[in-house]
């Protein structure tokens, strides 16, 4: 102590952050889940998502066979539910969990790492609402994709009708690639993989390219569905499609 | 600036822990070398503010005043990092002074950073030599591992690497940085290892090594230059290794 002066009155042992508690909880578990998920089975849909999509640039028959391979899998729903939909909320809800629990201060470090470090929630929020957003639309109103893929191709260009949607859309792939590009760096650097220095950078470049090419496949596909002349959504699709008044008559091929 | 004829001052003052903060300002006559610490002194000596009003001498931590022993750590101009180091010349007028955010105030800028302590002893930070007769010397260590461990014994403990810490709060309860970092010296000590087991298993605890969000802020403010997000990389792939070892070993 530079001066003599004591504090007068005791301090209090309450506030201040918490030691370490060794042996007790299970965070551990669930964070590791958390980010174990966020590559399987979270990331690795985001993959077979981007690809299938990716057929668009074939043309809607090659879009529509796409949707009906998927389709046809056996077990599907299950498939689903506990490869896609549980992982995605686990992910998710368990994300925001964590961002709750932290305290950007970017303002005060405003370094590369701590910037990365915020946009990595930020970019997972946006994609979980763009997720919500767009699984609502496209899965679970309107004509349903499932029994009638050839609607599918359709169905999306109804979507990019709206310029809100297309730009959401632009937004969601961005954030989605975004998120998992740097998820994956986050991953080998906390999972002991990339411990060095330069390998970590030599990561970084991977990672940026990974993130690079899913942004461009994704504008790619979107090109697709915008490029193409606008696609019947089926005879099958009836009456309660909620984008059924947004299409010209004059579209409709059948 | 024009000429550097003085050097202005904000503190943040807090007599007590049960008393609000307040601010107040210092302004001192320039002259060239002057660091944090020796404008504290020159104000200890005469503890008047920028006002004329005559107040009590600023309260802070320090001993060597040349970045060796960690105690003068402190916010200035809103960034972790030590005041015995932090050149006035170099830094941005007013020279805001701060207690550290996330450890409680004692009084002015002196804080309780006994959490770090606390850290040190859940991980078993040191290496087990008692017993009831000589055990002789002990393996020898090639250059290799010593130049390994070497910046990693550089530690000062002045948690800094915990203040710039976005995970470090009373939230998350999170270990940080330095503990995570002499985790790796204890267990890569060929005589400290013997409580490697113990020391990966604490960090899986609660506030453990999993909190980290990898914003690499620790590594940027460590005054020692410790590669600190290595350490956390590196005893992360061995916390990993074990959680998943144990999984079908026990």
């Amino acid at each position: 102590m530079a001066t003599t002066a004591s504090p007068t009155a005791p301090v209090s042992t309450h506030e201040g952050v918490p030691p370490l508690r060794a042996g007790q909880g299970h965070s551990f578990l669930l964070r590791k889940l958390h980010s174990l998920s966020g590559i399987i089975p979270v990331g690795a849909f985001l993959v077979e998502h981007f690809v299938s999509n990716a057929f668009a640039t074939r043309g809607p028959g090659a879009y529509a066979k796409q949707v009906e391979l998927l389709s046809s899998f056996p077990f599907v729903f299950y498939l689903e539910l506990f490869g896609i939909w549980l992982p995605i909320l686990y992910h998710a809800l368990y994300g925001f969990y964590i961002w709750f629990r932290g305290e950007s201060n970017v303002t005060d470090y405003p370094w590369a790492g701590n910037w990365m470090f915020t946009l990595q929630r930020w970019t997972g929020a946006i994609a979980f609402c763009y997720i919500v957003w767009h699984t609502w639309h496209l899965r679970f109103s309107g004509v349903h994709i499932l029994t009638h893929p050839d609607a599918a191709f359709g169905k999306v260009q109804l979507e990019f009708q709206h310029t809100w949607a297309l730009a959401f859309y632009a937004l969601g792939i961005f954030c989605a690639s975004w998120h998992f590009a740097y998820g994956l760096w986050l991953f080998a650097a906390k999972w002991g993989i990339t411990t060095g220095d330069a390998a970590r950078r030599r990561f970084g470049y991977v990672c940026f390219a990974i993130g690079l090419l899913f942004i461009t496949v994704g504008a790619l596909t979107m090109r697709s569905f915008l490029n193409t002349p606008l696609q019947p959504i089926g005879p099958q699709s009836g009456v309660h499609d909620s984008f059924a008044g947004a299409v010209a008559p004059g579209n409709r091929l059948r | 600036m024009a000429e550097k004829k003085s050097v202005l001052l904000k503190i943040k003052r807090q007599p007590n822990p049960n008393v609000r903060p307040y601010w107040e300002e210092f302004e001192l006559p320039w002259h060239p070398g002057m660091n944090v610490i020796s404008s504290l002194m020159e104000i200890a000596a005469n503890p008047v503010t920028r006002e004329g009003k005559t107040t009590t001498p600023i309260t802070y931590d320090s001993n060597c005043l040349e970045e060796v022993c960690g105690s003068c750590a402190m916010l200035i101009n809103g960034r972790a990092r030590m005041a015995c180091s932090a050149l006035v010349d170099k830094l941005e007028q007013p020279i805001r002074l701060e207690p550290f955010s996330k450890f409680p105030v004692v009084r002015d800028l002196a804080v309780d950073r006994s959490v770090l302590f606390e850290n040190l002893k859940a991980v078993k930070a040191w290496v087990p030599i008692d017993g009831s007769y000589d055990l002789g010397s002990g393996p020898r260590m090639t250059m290799e591992e010593q130049e390994a461990a070497y910046p990693l014994s550089r530690c000062i403990s002045c948690c800094c690497c915990m203040e710039a810490c976005p995970q470090f709060n009373e939230d998350t309860g999170f270990v940080g940085a330095a503990t995570i970092s002499q985790v790796r010296l204890f267990n890569t000590h060929p005589t400290g290892a013997a409580l490697k087991r113990e020391r990966l298993a604490a960090l899986m605890g609660d506030g453990g090594i999993q909190e980290c969000g990898y914003a690499q802020n620790c590594v940027e403010v460590c005054p020692k230059d410790i590669p600190l997000t290595r350490s956390i990389a590196e005893v992360g792939g061995d916390v990993m290794k074990q959680a998943i070892g144990d999984l079908f070993r026990k």
